[in-house]
């Protein structure tokens, strides 16, 4: 049994992914904007292949997919970008360009259930590539800026529509 | 008690990864998601098939047995050494000509009291 709400402010849970915006750098430490009421902290030998001569490459402002490796209400939540078997698998820096935006904790619920409409609809639309974070963050990156905005535009709009609205949208666009 | 405290969504709803890509934008992606996907539920095959060996497991076997031997040569003192080879040629020349040759006696080991 589960408790389902709606909620637009994110909780730090241990083992959740979410997108971190890099806001300062201590030391060895680099301290991560997840949306909570913390900062988490990010160690720079949480990288897949880091050691202490060979360190990423990360600068303030870039955005970072991790999971926490601690997160309770007593301590400051940390983070790290490998897995639990010293592999990254898909975690780490995000790259240069696409666009991030905030959305409401219950949508990106909707957008990562198993069989989920509203990607299935949009990946026949163009190719891009898309990062969900558990956070309510959404980082979208397609071929030119306006197909980036045009997909920004639709999960942002998708909270509200129903479905019907949603296969008008994507019809009129695809004609176009 | 019974009652365990999941404060994750991810684990209720069976969420899929955060990361996607569509239409072979990126191809790393692609290939994570049918990985990451496959793994809930190919998770239980894996773990029956056991890894194929290159070598089967008698001929590990038969490797051993002759492998015990000649590292065990190794360590055997001079003495010991000889007496081996003795018996080893003892034993072909026995098969050609029918034991005519007596075998010599085994000269190891005991202390040969110095004759006064």
């Amino acid at each position: 049994y589960w408790v389902d709400s709606q909620q637009k402010r994110y909780v730090p849970v241990k083992g959740d992914h979410v997108i971190g915006i890099v806001t300062a750098k201590a030391g060895d430490v680099f301290k991560l904007d997840v949306g909570g009421s913390e900062l988490a902290s990010l160690s720079y030998l949480a990288f897949e292949g880091a050691t202490k001569r060979n360190r990423p490459n990360v600068h303030v402002g870039d955005l970072i997919y991790g999971q926490f490796l601690v997160a309770n209400k007593d301590m400051e939540p940390e983070m790290v970008c490998i897995d639990s078997s010293g592999k990254s698998s898909g975690m780490g820096i995000i790259g240069q360009d696409g666009f991030l935006f905030k959305v409401s904790l219950g949508l990106i619920r909707k957008l990562l259930a198993p069989k989920c409409e509203i990607i299935q609809e949009l990946s026949q639309l163009y190719p891009f590539e898309l990062v969900l974070g558990m956070n309510g963050r959404i980082w979208v990156k397609a071929k030119t800026v306006q197909q980036t905005l045009i997909i920004v535009n639709i999960l942002e709009a998708c909270e509200y529509m129903t479905a019907e609205q949603r296969r008008q949208a994507l019809a009129k666009l695809s004609g176009n | 008690s019974c009652i365990i405290e999941e404060r994750s969504f991810v684990r209720c709803e069976d969420l899929v990864y955060g990361r996607m890509s569509f239409k072979g934008f990126n191809p790393e992606i692609e290939k994570l998601m049918i990985q990451m996907n496959s793994k809930c539920k190919e998770e239980e095959i894996e773990v029956d098939d056991k890894m194929e060996a290159d070598v089967s497991d008698e001929e590990m076997a038969r490797r051993y047995e002759t492998l015990v031997g000649t590292i065990g040569k190794k360590f055997l003192r001079k003495r010991d050494q000889r007496v081996l080879k003795d018996d080893d040629e003892d034993e072909e020349v026995d098969e050609d000509r029918n034991s005519t040759i007596i075998p010599r006696k085994k000269a190891k080991k005991m202390f040969l009291k110095p004759q006064d």
